[in-house]
């Protein structure tokens, strides 16, 4: 209904356009391409832009993002510990540009004009849309005494990945090394337990290892409870010392000190994960609504249209469906989307059932790596994505042979998304 | 920009309309479901690297491959948990899909979607009663 309505009102106020000022026949059709306007270019508005243009390239498609390539968290951490340069997860614009059409906008967007339509950018470029699409990624809140260029989160790939690698690198031999996992939801479930591993497999192979406390807000392993328990338990029961339920509450990095709720801990160096919530852009439309303890856009999962502010639509981490957010499940709601979005333009209602899913290897050790998948269907009842039963499972033990899947999906997992 | 749209060709004029008469075509059936198996199998089912191409397999061979991985689950494979996802129906069309590259016809699409919908439905809310 609400569709149909809204796609009327496009085509009414491209035909009063016509007729008010007598445009041409060649100005009318123009006024009829849809415009999709994206705001990020991470794994879900560079997957979003390109299958918008693939699946349908009469739809023009102008995607926002200010930083020169994407850096994908996703084996990042396997840059921490030396074993994969920078290049290797520095993924470019061009395919999208070149291939599929994708205007780029090299800008930061600073408003958006939700009644107008207008998006505004830094360089005060006014960009018009008929439907937006806010793939930010995340925010983080502020951790008292926390300066993030002095102990980099690397928790958005790039320049702090370098950083954290280069404290790892300076860690004493026999020194204490201090991170923290925040309350779920944050960015990828098993990523601060599988970072947690590495830091221990580093240290063990240099022969430096003294002790990796592994602070975590939750009451237990959030992800892949087998297999971190039994990593932490067995593999490297000599250094990583795991506390559940224990949160950051400041950080005195003068005197290298954290203070949580057990009292304060000595460390040589650190990993401060902060707690999460939605991208900024998100928050400044309007799209958390009026409850200050929403963190994550509400959204229709038929179409991750804002259940907020119309026309919006919010895929990835920043969106509040409760899947988990990760750059595999962020492609994944970008199809979903862009199919949504190609038949709003035809006047039709979403797919009444979509599927997403999610499927992730983390490195356990240097040579060897598990896994964790789920599937997700619409449950029309409800209207939530619920996971289908006997999907989600994590791998019986992390072998070798995992290790090298790792790559064969990361690959195609990267060349989906951007290129 | 409106100096840009007064010295449009014909020709671009032509192009535009037909863009904007594209704009308004639907979906094939089977697209979007097949489109999630590309994280891992590569866009359109061309894996890039390490992964199994789909694109081109047969429909039979995907539809059987399919639903032996999901009948007998083995725990240490992750596309057996990925295909439990799916119902038989749904199954078939993804297959379709592969096989096809997209290219059925949209009567013979729009006929199996419907029909497949409500088979899938049911198929799915007993296996959610099985659990």
């Amino acid at each position: 209904m609400m569709i149909s309505h809204n796609r009327r009102k496009i085509l009414q106020a491209s035909g009063a356009l016509a007729a008010a000022t007598s445009v041409p026949l060649m100005a009318r059709a123009q006024a009829a391409a849809p415009r999709v306007v994206v705001i990020g270019a991470g794994f879900a508005g560079a997957t979003l832009a390109k299958y918008v243009r693939m699946w349908n390239p009469a739809i023009q498609v102008t995607l926002i993002e200010p930083n020169p390539t994407h850096v994908s968290c996703i084996l990042s951490n396997l840059v921490m510990t030396g074993a994969l340069g920078m290049s290797t997860i520095t993924l470019r614009y061009d395919n999208l540009r070149n291939k599929y059409g994708v205007k780029l906008v090299a800008d930061r967007a600073v408003a958006i004009d939700s009644v107008n339509r207008i998006v505004t950018t830094q360089t005060g470029n006014r960009i018009a849309y008929d439907k937006l699409v806010l793939a930010p990624g995340i925010d983080f809140d502020a951790v008292p005494g926390l300066d993030t260029a002095v102990l980099p989160h690397a928790w958005q790939a790039g320049p702090q990945t370098l950083a954290l690698k280069a404290q790892l690198d300076a860690v004493p031999a026999g020194g204490t090394f201090v991170m923290s996992i925040p309350p779920a939801p944050y960015r990828c479930p098993p990523g601060p337990y599988e970072r947690a591993c590495l830091l221990a497999d580093t240290l063990l192979r240099r022969r430096r290892a003294g002790r990796v406390i592994v602070l975590d807000a939750n009451n237990d392993v959030v992800a892949e409870p087998h297999t971190f328990h039994t990593a932490f338990q067995t593999t490297y029961a000599s250094v990583i010392d795991y506390r559940p339920s224990s949160v950051v509450t400041s950080v005195d990095w003068a005197n290298k000190t954290i203070h949580t709720n057990w009292g304060p801990i000595r460390a040589d160096a650190a990993n401060i994960i902060p707690p999460q919530k939605a991208g900024k852009m998100v928050v400044a439309a309007g799209l958390l609504g009026t409850n200050p303890a929403t963190r994550w856009a509400p959204v229709n999962p038929l179409s991750y249209e804002s259940t907020v502010v119309p026309n919006i639509h919010v895929i990835g981490d920043s969106q509040g469906t409760g899947q988990p957010k990760s750059g595999h499940m962020a492609n994944s709601q970008a199809k979903v989307c862009a199919d949504a979005l190609i038949r709003y333009f035809a006047g039709e209602a979403p797919d009444p059932a979509p599927m997403t899913n999610s499927a992730c290897y983390s490195p356990i050790t240097s040579t060897t790596a598990s896994w964790l998948t789920v599937v997700f269907g619409y449950d029309a009842a409800s209207g939530l994505m619920k996971p289908v039963p006997n999907t989600l499972a994590e791998a019986p033990t992390p072998s070798g042979d995992h290790y090298e899947d790792m790559f064969g999906w990361a690959n195609n997992l990267f060349a989906d998304s951007f290129s | 920009m409106k100096l840009i749209r007064m010295t449009l060709s014909g020709a671009s004029a032509l192009a535009l309309l037909v863009a904007a008469a594209a704009a308004h075509a639907a979906p094939p059936a089977g697209r979007l479901l097949a489109a999630q198996c590309a994280q891992c199998h590569g866009t359109n089912g061309q894996a890039v690297s390490g992964m199994e191409k789909l694109a081109g397999e047969s429909e039979g061979e995907i539809y059987k491959e399919l639903l032996e991985m999901k009948a007998r689950i083995k725990p240490d494979e992750i596309m057996h948990r990925q295909a439990a996802g799916y119902t038989d129906a749904q199954i078939r069309l993804i297959a379709r899909y592969f096989a096809t590259g997209g290219k059925t016809s949209t009567t013979t699409v729009s006929t199996s979607t419907s029909s497949t919908t409500t088979t899938g439905t049911s198929s799915r809310s007993r296996s959610r009663n099985d659990n």
